[in-house]
């Protein structure tokens, strides 16, 4: 059987879509297709696929010649970041190889932390150069004090449950009029009139 | 809010199934998102739950701040049954990841059901605006409006370097994602859908399946996006979209007339073979019910058919969907029941003389 992919070369290997423990789907191809198949299929940056359709995006590849081949990563996805101590986000607590991993963000501020290491992956993922954003931004930051609010409550929440857990009871007492406090003045005007 | 809205909901259909607008002989639907985060969270996937809760909240204070609660329905996902959560998914008012997702997230979609505010999903907010037919300037100015309405009492993550901040790399800039759902049976029939995937890729354009990313195209329905969403403008990107749209419309519409002019005895005995069988059928499974649906349209289209209008053959799409079909039930089906049900419902709505 000639390979589903190139159409060329014999298939020796045999993938399937796998659902509820049924086969979904079987496609068989040759052992230099399937390691560009699982080297785009491994690509964070891409959507999950069905094999059928990675098969699909991989022979527009192979038609397209060698150029288009090279924009699947190699294995990995990036380029590894050197020597370098492990850049760590200090808002959120993930690292460049944990964000490298999952393919996502774990908070706006990893934008500013991992900076340096985007701006390949961005030219890669939206075919641009430079990386930057053309097009539209808030036109002003209202709501900022609605968010401050939000942080500070979060953070007496957290010293109530310390104060309750070391069992200091006047404190934990003083820290939920303060959360009270702060909770009434964060409920809006308009949420008050429909309820 | 309550599940109350949930009663007239599986009968009622929004908007965009319509069938008319422009190019509604192809284009189903134009829907635009963008994706916006609040500032000071971090994204849904590393919030906890309190944080998850804190941002519901928040995004629902702000919806009803700009006064978006009083002709919409507020759902909250974790306190909805499954099958009402896979309704609104085969209605695309929310993704099947919203559906299956964990903690407090929620939706907000319009009576008409052309807005859609998506809580927690990947990103803290995902806006959609659907339309019927080809019509992206109209959804993205109604989108844009709702956009600046909520950036007027919600911080948005933003920089000015990468525009709007999200979840995964592949949405930062613009955020925007524009969608267009076309029927190319004739393409399909015609074996040229390979090449109007590949040309649509090269121009950084995706195709894909009726319900998003990884799902098959049944029924001939594909969907078309932007891939990319950094470096280019809103307005660069819906110009994009209104240069290939049309292209394939076109290629569309002659393969259509060829299959007329020179092949009138195939494609009308698929067509009418496809209407007797919809029409007499006593169980049908989904791919079956879409694919003959989809010989359905191209007839009324090619006006082989007379009897059946458009937004019938567009409801039943939606109408047949498995959950759709239990929801209206009011309970859960085994998969042979539900063939029953959804031929039962496909001859009562295609009968001779209902039109």
């Amino acid at each position: 059987m000639d390979c589903q992919c190139c159409n060329k070369r014999p298939a020796g290997i045999r993938i399937c879509d796998v659902d509820d423990n049924s086969i979904e789907e079987q496609i068989n191809v040759c052992p230099d297709c399937f390691n560009l198949i699982k080297r785009y299929m491994f690509d964070i940056t891409k959507p999950l696929m069905v094999t059928a359709d990675v098969v699909r995006e991989v022979q527009g590849l192979l038609n397209a010649g060698d150029k288009a081949l090279a924009t699947i990563p190699e294995p990995g996805g990036i380029t590894p970041v050197g020597k370098d101590p492990v850049p760590i986000c200090p808002d959120c607590g993930i690292t460049l190889s944990e964000f490298r991993a999952k393919g996502r963000f774990g908070c706006p501020r990893d934008y500013e932390v991992f900076a340096e290491h985007l701006d390949p992956l961005f030219e890669r993922i939206h075919d641009v150069q430079p990386a930057r954003h053309e097009g539209r931004l808030p036109e002003n930051s209202a709501g900022e004090e609605t968010v401050q609010r939000r942080q500070t409550i979060a953070d007496l929440r957290k010293r109530l449950d310390a104060a309750v857990a070391e069992e200091n009871y006047e404190l934990a007492a003083r820290l939920r009029d303060e959360i009270n406090e702060a909770e009434s003045a964060s409920q809006p005007e308009s949420s008050k009139e429909s309820s | 809010m309550t599940e109350d809205a949930f009663d007239s909901f599986p009968h009622l259909l929004g908007e965009w199934l319509k069938g008319s607008g422009p190019d509604s002989d192809i284009v189903i639907s134009t829907r635009v998102r963008f994706a916006r985060n609040i500032r000071g969270f971090p994204f849904t996937g590393r919030a906890s739950e309190t944080q998850r809760a804190d941002v519901l909240k928040l995004a629902e204070d702000a919806l009803k701040q700009v006064h978006l609660d009083r002709s919409v329905v507020m759902l909250e996902l974790d306190k909805l049954a499954e099958i009402k959560r896979d309704v609104l998914v085969e209605r695309h008012l929310i993704s099947r990841e919203l559906a299956n997702g964990e903690g407090p997230r929620g939706v907000t979609y319009g009576r008409g059901e052309m807005l859609s505010v998506m809580i927690n999903e990947e990103d803290h907010l995902r806006l959609q605006w659907i339309k019927s037919g080809f019509d992206v300037d109209r959804a993205y100015h109604a989108l844009c409006k709702v956009d600046r309405a909520l950036e007027s009492v919600l911080p948005y993550a933003t920089s000015d370097r990468y525009g709007y901040l999200t979840a995964c790399p592949t949405n930062v800039g613009t955020g925007m994602r524009v969608s267009v759902m076309v029927h190319l049976p004739a393409l399909t029939l015609k074996e040229n859908i390979d090449q109007v995937f590949k040309a649509a890729q090269r121009m950084n354009h995706a195709v894909r399946g009726l319900y998003g990313e990884g799902t098959r195209a049944f029924g001939d329905m594909y969907q078309l996006s932007n891939q990319t969403t950094l470096g280019r403008s809103e307005e660069q990107i819906v110009e994009a979209i209104k240069a290939i749209v049309p292209k394939i419309l076109e290629f569309e519409r002659q393969r259509r007339g060829q299959l007329y002019t020179e092949e009138r005895s195939f494609v009308e005995d698929k067509v009418l073979r496809s209407l007797a069988l919809l029409r007499s059928a006593r169980r049908l499974n989904v791919q079956e019910m879409m694919s003959h649906l989809s010989m359905l349209r191209l007839g009324v289209d090619l006006g082989i058919i007379n009897d059946v209008p458009v937004r019938t053959v567009n409801e039943l799409f939606i109408l047949g969907q498995p959950s759709h079909l239990q929801e209206t039930e009011g309970r859960s089906l085994p998969p042979n029941e539900r063939d029953t049900l959804r031929a039962d419902l496909v001859r009562s709505r295609l009968a001779a003389g209902t039109n």
